[in-house]
This record gives structure tokens, C-alpha cells and sequence, in this order.
């Protein structure tokens, strides 16, 4: 009797570089884009190869570590709102750390997500930047996130007045 | 006399889709669509928004509490208008109270959100300003989809492609519409009867509240969840007519199981529509459901109250029931496609377990009507859509396996009472459902213990057929196929329908499982919202 060969197909995802990531199908398939792109190219090649010329490499290769780590411990569902403003409380600390990186890095991540329909990295994203702007002041948000307050006076006044609650919540 | 008229699609006026895309209120914070940034010459006052698209910035706003919301808005004016998005509120209210119902309702949802809150301070409700330079086609789309207007001239009851009659027999209704699968509009058939007092407030209060203080639950294709009202506060909430996308639809499928106001409508039921009539009698027998005993039954009848623009994105009824919906309070404008025909922008999967559509009818109006009337205008005339607005007083046949959407017409509120049942005429199709779709089958999933789940339904049902009624049973098996297009094995126009709409439609849309989440299907939910 021969043995069962499992084959692993593998798939090649090409950043906006040209460079080429290998996965595995089902690590790719996190991606919904990928899967549909992937039903399009229905051939009998080994490796198929999948263009994402909206992503950089730098940002495909941490989207393909998240992908990669949900396949072994998928990532708990972010409860809304946040509780807490640490992601360690929300979320298994490997996602904790795994969002513990430069502002643009974490915005890049949001847009390549969306790009690519991953639910759970999105979700993680952009809870994280939500976490961020959790228990500050409007002047600390502003700060943070490089705002300028814009509002005229008269503007600033009136929302100043009308959210006076939430000191007390 | 009954008089049957059929009128082509072409003739009923149809109006144009630019009626539905203009609004009855410019946006309360002063949005405007992407492309005025050209011609305004006021400048853009996105900041975060020129590295991140709205709806993006929207979702990372879902993840905040109330006070953190408060906070940002008062930080700059893009931040004003994302963070008052009502759908935030909304939802930041729902998840709140899932285990008990709302008692207050405010003005706005961030009013109700702070209301429920219990603060010492006083708060005066929010005014909303309008902020000038705040450019998005994202929440721009939103807003015309709560505020699209209503033509009047497509709502009369007179310009309508289904039949409406007034008086029938039995004989005529089974003939030329159960049977042959047709719908119809039964002309003030319910209008006498004493189900009629429940426009008045203080009558349903009383009649709904008699009993134990029980929550109603209220659902929308918008909303993530499902929220939870005291009949006074569901009706403050319609009478607060707050614009939104996909108002919450109240239907409770209790109500008319027993109690007062049941016998308001039942014993007239038995002789205004005797077709209709549930009671078993020899000859005219509907409602065979009714042979698995009523709390073994998956859920048939609901009372359905609803502000406003309200209303159900296109579905068929579930277990492949017909319908009759008997409209008490407001007017409400029906759409039908026939079976196997589906409406644009809906995209079922091929085994009918997903479907991709938009979230709330006003998306559907602003966005498919030229789709729409192009159908009704290049189909062949039994294949067409229908469509008829339906009265305080009308009552409505829903024939298995249709399409249909409905919109609720009136303020403050629209009230109607619906039962879902099985007779001869689609007994075939119900066992071949109960058989091969089962995860399909709703209305029986979060009662367990209690009704009958969906492996057991079909034996159950055919066991009560063999004692009752055994040569329907026999007739209707032997049918051996599907007699309605709703459900015809098709062949592989599949997946690539599916992953070419996600690859090129708005990202607005939303996928709806068929299949039962938390007990309850999003058919059968659909269903709810009619």
C-alpha cells in the first residue's frame, strides 16, 4: 500500500517590491483577498503566486508573522469597548507585543488588513490605536496623534460645555 | 366581486433614482460629499483623515467607551463629526443593556447613552453643530442612506403592480393566488377588527404589559446587536424619529401566541379570512405546522412595530413558509421578486447559506433603483419585480420563496401583526426543506429543550402528516423535486458571483449567514423586520 503524501501547497506572496514571501495556503487564506485571488487562479502550478502591490515587504512580512502565530494561538476577540487602555489586558500577550511598535508602523498595518481583509489584525490595529487615545485628555489626544485644534472659539467653548459630564463618569 | 388585474411593471410609475438621492436635511454636522471640497472653497479640515479613510477611523472608534468619545470630540472639529457618528452611541448603548431593556430613551443616541449613565450633574441634550469643511463620500453615504427621500408619487396605494382585491373566497384566494403562488393585497380586509385599537398607545401599553414585564427585542441590519426595550421606551424611541440608517425593528414573537391580543385579531381572522384560519377543519385547513404543537413549532408569529424608514432588506421567509402580514397602524410600500429572481445588489451564496447585501434599504434604494426599474422594464412580465404600498386596514399574502423588502412608510410608528405557516400548496417544498437545508431552518435554535430542533422537524412534521393528513403526505412526496424556483438546484454560476462582488462592490456591504447565530437566523431576523 503507498503511503499518503500530504502535500503542502505553498503560496507566494509578492510585496509592492517584487519581493516574495512564501506561506503556507492556509496561512495565506487568513487573507480574503488572497483566497479569492487564489480561487481566480485556478491552475495546477505548485506554487501560486498572488501580487499585492499595495503592500510594502517590510509590512507583508510582519502581516505574514501575525498570520503565521494566529494559526498556532488564535487571537482572542477584542471586547468592545476597550476595558483598559493596556492591550496586555485585552488580548494574549504574544498580539500585546506584536502591537507594540512606531505609530506609522501600526497605521501601515490598519491599511494593509483592510487591503488584504484580515478581520482579527484589523480588529487588533485598530484597538490598538483606540487604546491609545483611552483615559487621555483632549490635550493629550492632540499631542499623541500630532492634532491641531481647529475649532473657533465660540466651537471649542460649546463642545467643552456640553461633554462636561464625562469628567464625572 | 373578484376581478383580476395584472398590470405590466413599465406602467406603474417608478420614479427615478435621483428622488431617493437627495435628502430631506443636510448632514446635522455639516458634512458634504468628497467632491464639494473643489468647489466650496473652504478648506478640509481632515487631519488623521489624510493618512487613514473614514471608515477606518470609524472602526477604530467602535472600540472606545462613552467618555473617551467625549473626550475626542473635543479635540478638534474632525474628530467632532467622526466621534458623533450616532451609530457609536447606538451601539455603545446596546451592548450596555443586553441583559435588561432600556427605560429612557433620549433625543439622539448619545442622550440615551448618558441617560443611562445615572449622573449626578445635570446635562442638557446634545445640539449637534455644523462644522464647516468636513468633506467624505463614506459618511456622506451614510447620511443619505438614513435620510433619503421618500417620492410620494411612488407611494400610493393606487400605483402598484399587485393585484389588490377586496372580498374574496376561499375558493378564488386558494385558486388564483396561494396555489399558483402569486401575491396579493386583501383590500381592508383586517380593518374591522378590534386588532385595529392598538393605535392607540395607551390600548397596546395596557394590552402588552398586562402580563409579566417583558423586554422586546429589537434588531437592525446596522446594528451589531440586538437591543432590548420596554413597549413605552420602544414607542418614546419611534416617536423620537432620530434619523438613522436601518432603524431598530421591533418584532416579538410572543405576543400573539396568546392573551389579549391575540383575541384581538383571531376569532375576526376565522371570519374575515378564512384562508388564513389556523383552526383545523376538515376541508380548509392551513397552518400543518400546527401539528407539532405550538411551542414545538419553530417561531410563526410575530407582532411588529417600527418608526419610520424602518423596514427589511430583500429575503425569503424562512422554512419556505408563505405569509400573511396584516398591516394595523401606518402604510408600508412592498417590493417583490419572484422566485429565482434575484434582486440586485444581492449576491446569495450557491448553497444559499450566506448572502452579501446592504445593510439597510435606503442603501439599497440609493444605490440599485436603476438596476431595479431596468428590470422591470426588460424582464418578461412573470419574471418581473412587483411592488404595491399597503394601507392601515390591508392585509398582505407573502407567497413562499418570493423576495420581498419592505419599508415603513409613517410616524411615528407602524404596526403589524404576521404569521408564517405551511398549507398543501407548499407542503412539498417545506419537507424537501426540512430535509436537505437544515442548516437553514430558523426559529427553533435558542429554545432548546423546547422546540424542536432542526433534525428533528422533518420526522416530527411527517409523522403528524401520516396520522392526519396521510394522502397530502403521499402527494407531496412523491413530487420528488422543488416546485419553486427559490430553491432549483442551480448550476455553477457559484463562487465566481462571489469573489468578483468582493472584489469590485463597496465595502458597505454586508454578509448575512443564513445559517443560525445565537439561535436566531439572520432570515428569520429579516424576516423580523418586515
Amino acid at each position: 500500500m503507498a503511503a499518503e503524501v500530504q502535500t503542502v501547497n505553498n503560496i507566494s506572496l509578492v510585496s509592492k517590491e517584487g519581493d516574495s514571501f512564501e506561506v503556507s495556503e492556509d496561512v495565506a487564506q487568513m487573507s480574503e483577498l488572497v483566497k479569492s485571488l487564489m480561487e481566480d487562479n485556478d491552475t495546477e502550478e505548485e506554487t501560486a503566486e498572488i501580487p499585492l502591490r499595495n503592500v510594502k515587504a517590510t509590512v507583508l512580512q510582519k502581516v505574514i508573522e501575525f498570520c503565521q502565530h494566529h494559526g498556532e494561538e488564535p487571537m482572542t476577540e477584542i471586547e468592545k469597548p476597550l476595558r483598559s487602555q493596556k492591550m496586555a489586558d485585552v488580548v494574549q500577550e504574544w498580539y500585546a507585543n506584536y502591537v507594540d511598535v512606531e505609530q506609522v508602523v501600526l497605521f501601515e498595518l490598519i491599511l494593509a488588513a483592510n487591503y488584504m481583509d484580515i478581520k482579527p489584525l484589523l480588529d487588533l490595529a485598530c484597538a490598538t490605536v483606540a487604546s491609545m487615545i483611552k483615559d487621555k485628555t483632549p490635550e493629550e489626544i492632540r499631542t499623541r496623534f500630532n492634532i491641531t485644534n481647529d475649532f473657533s472659539l465660540e466651537e471649542e467653548a460649546k463642545v467643552r460645555e456640553e461633554n462636561k459630564w464625562c469628567e464625572e463618569a | 366581486m373578484f376581478e383580476k388585474r395584472r398590470i405590466s411593471a413599465s406602467k406603474c410609475n417608478l420614479v427615478s433614482s435621483s428622488d431617493f438621492n437627495s435628502c430631506i436635511d443636510s448632514h446635522d454636522y455639516g458634512c458634504q460629499p468628497q467632491g464639494n471640497v473643489y468647489l466650496s472653497g473652504v478648506p478640509s479640515c481632515k487631519q488623521l483623515g489624510l493618512v487613514l479613510p473614514d471608515g477606518l477611523l470609524q472602526d477604530i472608534l467602535s472600540f472606545c467607551d462613552g467618555v473617551t468619545l467625549a473626550k475626542l470630540v473635543q479635540t478638534c472639529r474632525e474628530f467632532y463629526v467622526i466621534g458623533h457618528q450616532p451609530e457609536l452611541w447606538r451601539d455603545l448603548v446596546l451592548i450596555d443593556s443586553q441583559d435588561h431593556a432600556l427605560v429612557n430613551v433620549g433625543d439622539c443616541w448619545k442622550d440615551t447613552y448618558i441617560l443611562q449613565q445615572k449622573l449626578q450633574c445635570e446635562h442638557r441634550s446634545h445640539k449637534p453643530m455644523k462644522i464647516p469643511g468636513f468633506f467624505s463620500d463614506h459618511f456622506y453615504q451614510t447620511h443619505l442612506c438614513r435620510s433619503f427621500v421618500i417620492p410620494n408619487e411612488w407611494l400610493t396605494v393606487e400605483n402598484g403592480t399587485v393585484d389588490r382585491i377586496e372580498g374574496i373566497s376561499i375558493q378564488e384566494f386558494l385558486e388564483n393566488y396561494e396555489i399558483p403562488n402569486q401575491p396579493v393585497v386583501l383590500a381592508g380586509a383586517c380593518k374591522n377588527w378590534k386588532a385595529m385599537n392598538w393605535k392607540y398607545k395607551e390600548y397596546l401599553l395596557q394590552a402588552l404589559q398586562m402580563e409579566k414585564k417583558r423586554s422586546l427585542r429589537a434588531t437592525s441590519g446596522a446594528a451589531s446587536f440586538a437591543s432590548y426595550f420596554t413597549v413605552e421606551s420602544y414607542l418614546d424611541y419611534c416617536q423620537s424619529n432620530q434619523l438613522e440608517e436601518a432603524p431598530l425593528y421591533l418584532f416579538d414573537r410572543e405576543a400573539l401566541l396568546d392573551g389579549p391580543l391575540r383575541e384581538d385579531y383571531f376569532p375576526h381572522l376565522q371570519r374575515d379570512c378564512p384562508y388564513f384560519d389556523p383552526s383545523r377543519t376538515k376541508e380548509n385547513t392551513h397552518d400543518l405546522l400546527q401539528l407539532l404543537g405550538e411551542n414545538r413549532r419553530p417561531d410563526h408569529s410575530w407582532l411588529i412595530i417600527g418608526p419610520q424608514r424602518s423596514g427589511s432588506s430583500f429575503h425569503i421567509d424562512p422554512n419556505a413558509t408563505h405569509a400573511w402580514n396584516a398591516t394595523i397602524v401606518g402604510r408600508k410600500r412592498w417590493l417583490f421578486y419572484p422566485p429565482g429572481q434575484t434582486p440586485p445588489g444581492i449576491h446569495p451564496s450557491s448553497d444559499g447559506d450566506d448572502v452579501i447585501m446592504p445593510i439597510s434599504v435606503g442603501e439599497w434604494l440609493t444605490k440599485y433603483w436603476d438596476a431595479h426599474v431596468e428590470r422591470c422594464q426588460t424582464l418578461p412580465l412573470t419574471e418581473q419585480p412587483i411592488e404595491c404600498t399597503v394601507q392601515a386596514g390591508d392585509i398582505v399574502f407573502v407567497p413562499h420563496g418570493w423576495w420581498h423588502s419592505v419599508l415603513n412608510l409613517d410616524a411615528p410608528y407602524n404596526i403589524a401583526i404576521t404569521h408564517n405557516y405551511v398549507s398543501k400548496s407548499n407542503l412539498s417544498n417545506v419537507l424537501r426543506f426540512f430535509e436537505s437545508k437544515q442548516s437553514q431552518i430558523s426559529g427553533c435554535r435558542d429554545r432548546p429543550g423546547v422546540a424542536l430542533q432542526p433534525e428533528e422537524i422533518g420526522a416530527e412534521f411527517q409523522k403528524g402528516l401520516r396520522q392526519h393528513y396521510p394522502t397530502w403526505l403521499q402527494q407531496a412526496q412523491q413530487t420528488g423535486k422543488w416546485t419553486c424556483k427559490a430553491w432549483e438546484d442551480k448550476k455553477t454560476e457559484k463562487a465566481s458571483n462571489q469573489k468578483n462582488i468582493k472584489k469590485w462592490e463597496s465595502g458597505r456591504k454586508k454578509k448575512r449567514s443564513r445559517k443560525e447565530n445565537n439561535g436566531s437566523s439572520v432570515l428569520a431576523k429579516s424576516k423580523q423586520q418586515e
